[in-house]
């Protein structure tokens, strides 16, 4: 399975329903999206997930931090 | 008041006729998402209670606040209350802060405890709330924290909204933005190395959202304020871990940590501006215990194009503050509408003590804490005007406003990022416009303003009691 968002190979199922077996949710390990077996085509598909919101997996690191991480304290002894 | 939690008010709006059920079962996607964006476009805004979600155990609350009806019957106030009562009665109820929680045992929220093989979902029918979220989010929670520094000081917790995304069975992404008081717990912890206790608090008594998103100052509890505006204490209880005060009645508590000095991608999310806001690396919580009430309601809501129902909550404990501000300093001030877009736009109502003063008011706006990055578009009118009505702000505009001496730009001043039209984001040019009539030293035209014929009061009351007996027939 591939994500549809940023076309990861990095999937996993991350549940199943608690009843009468009605979907899973699968969950991207690089870029965090999530998305349900029963959800649309435009959702699950890597081709038809809208371009607007596609995601380039080697910029991920470089998006802005909110909130910024402090210096540490250094402890005094 | 006559409710007590959740439960107890989603009574009340089922005895005014202001709660729909929907019976049939539906699906996660997109059906709650939709029924989300109808309820608040329907004209008494009803809440809705969605009984059988597929694949879920749970019933879902959406549209809790997405009306003026829902907002006038959490005051207390008659449902057809109109707007601007509702922002005196709130003005009113203001001023017996603090009145101070009580601490129970055996609260309901702790009737089911679950501290191994967490999953999420099944305790709660989460959803996609916008199509190209990142992913599903939970948009209406109220979150505990208290001050790493100083803990045991009740008034510097919080109890705040932030979204929250999440991302695996007992894992969720949170966004706290550095201007608001979690971020300020959260630099304490993260430059300690320390991870931070957090309370995800679900389906709460209204008042609590109400003030979870009210802008309050950092030494102020939340829950003090929601006890003055029920006129009695709200109940508290302890968190199982990390000492926190959590609403005894809430629906769920998702309790976990923050952890520190790590940020993973989030996003992007539907905003209150209408559009989507993108993604950014922002902290992630793992939760270690759930508590819920036993058949516990999940309640969400749906955010998007205006209106939606967090615009209704958003609406008059924006204005407040504001109107509270300017009031110590400028007593002429009778009412402050800051409910468009989250207070981006504003329309104060005040009597003119001299030539010019409209342009003043609205230059001390624009430099109180919300104002100064938040409002763009600042109209001044007369005391006469309700600024809630559109309809004569709209009169104020077409006839007060002289274009080459009323209306004023503040090019490159403090914006809101999640504005789209601020550019660069976070910096937009402030726009002023003073429809109050001229007073001297300043000149206008003589204009006399018509007057209402005498009887009208006895027509009015004459026409309604007419049509009511027509009704009744
Ligand atoms: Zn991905």
């Amino acid at each position: 399975m591939i994500c549809p968002r940023c076309d990861s190979k990095n999937v996993d199922l991350l549940t199943k329903a608690p009843v009468d077996d009605a979907w899973e949710v699968y969950i991207c390990e690089t870029c965090c999206f999530s998305w349900r077996s029963t959800e649309s085509d435009d959702i699950k598909d890597p081709e038809k997930y809208d371009k607007r919101f596609k995601i380039d997996s080697s910029k991920i690191s470089s998006l802005d931090k909110i909130p910024p991480i402090p210096e540490l304290i250094k402890k005094k002894d | 008041m006559s409710y007590r939690d959740l439960r107890e008010f989603l009574e009340v709006l089922e005895k005014e006729n202001q709660l729909i059920r929907v019976k049939d079962e539906v699906m996660p996607e997109p059906d709650l998402s939709a029924i989300g964006r109808s309820a608040p476009d329907m004209e008494n805004g009803p809440a809705v209670i969605v009984e059988k979600v597929k694949g879920y155990k749970n019933s879902v609350a959406l549209n809790v606040h997405g009306s003026w009806q829902n907002h006038a019957l959490m005051l207390g106030l008659p449902k057809d209350t109109p707007v601007k009562d509702q922002f005196f009665e709130l003005d009113k109820k203001w001023s017996d802060y603090p009145i101070k929680p009580v601490w129970v045992e055996n609260a309901p929220v702790k009737e089911v405890k679950i501290t191994t093989d967490i999953n999420l979902f099944d305790v709660l029918p989460l959803f996609r709330v916008n199509k190209y979220d990142g992913g599903f989010y939970i948009s209406k929670a109220l979150i505990v924290s208290k001050d790493p520094e100083d803990p045991d000081n009740f008034e510097k917790q919080n109890a705040g909204t932030y979204r929250i995304q999440v991302k695996g069975k007992d894992l969720v992404g949170i966004q706290p933005l550095p201007f608001h008081d979690i971020a300020v717990h959260l630099r304490k912890a993260e430059e300690r190395n320390e991870p931070l206790p957090i309370a995800i608090c679900l389906g709460n008594d209204p008042v609590l959202n109400f003030m979870s998103s009210t802008p309050i100052e950092y030494v102020q509890s939340e829950y003090d304020f929601a006890g003055a505006l029920k006129g009695e204490p709200i109940e508290l209880t302890k968190s199982e871990q990390g000492n926190l005060d959590i609403p005894a009645r809430s629906e769920v508590i998702l309790e976990g940590y923050i952890m520190p000095r790590e940020r993973r991608i989030e996003g992007p999310f539907g905003e209150f501006p209408g559009s989507y806001s993108g993604a950014r690396l922002q902290p992630e919580v793992k939760i270690h215990t759930i508590t819920h009430r036993i058949n516990p309601i999940f309640e969400n809501l749906y955010l998007g194009m205006p209106w939606t129902e967090i615009d209704y909550l958003m609406a008059l404990n924006t204005s407040l503050p504001l109107f509270r501000q300017l009031k110590r300093d400028f007593p002429e001030v009778v009412a402050v509408n800051a409910m468009y877009t989250h207070g981006i736009g504003v329309i104060i109502s005040t009597k003119s003590r001299f030539g010019g003063y409209g342009k003043s008011v609205a230059m001390r706006l624009l430099s109180t804490p919300h104002g100064m990055p938040y409002s763009k578009i600042v109209i001044v009118v007369d005391e006469f005007v309700d600024p809630f009505n559109l309809e004569q702000v709209m009169w104020a505009l077409t006839t007060r406003v002289r274009p080459d001496k009323d209306v004023v730009l503040i090019p490159n001043a403090p914006g809101m990022p999640l504005d789209p039209s601020s550019e660069p984001a976070g910096m937009h040019t402030k726009l002023i416009i003073d429809a109050t009539t001229p007073v001297a030293p300043d000149k206008a035209r003589d204009t006399e303003l018509l007057d209402v014929p005498d009887k009208v009061d006895y027509w009015m009351n004459y026409l309604r009691n007419t049509m009511r007996k027509e009704g009744d027939k």
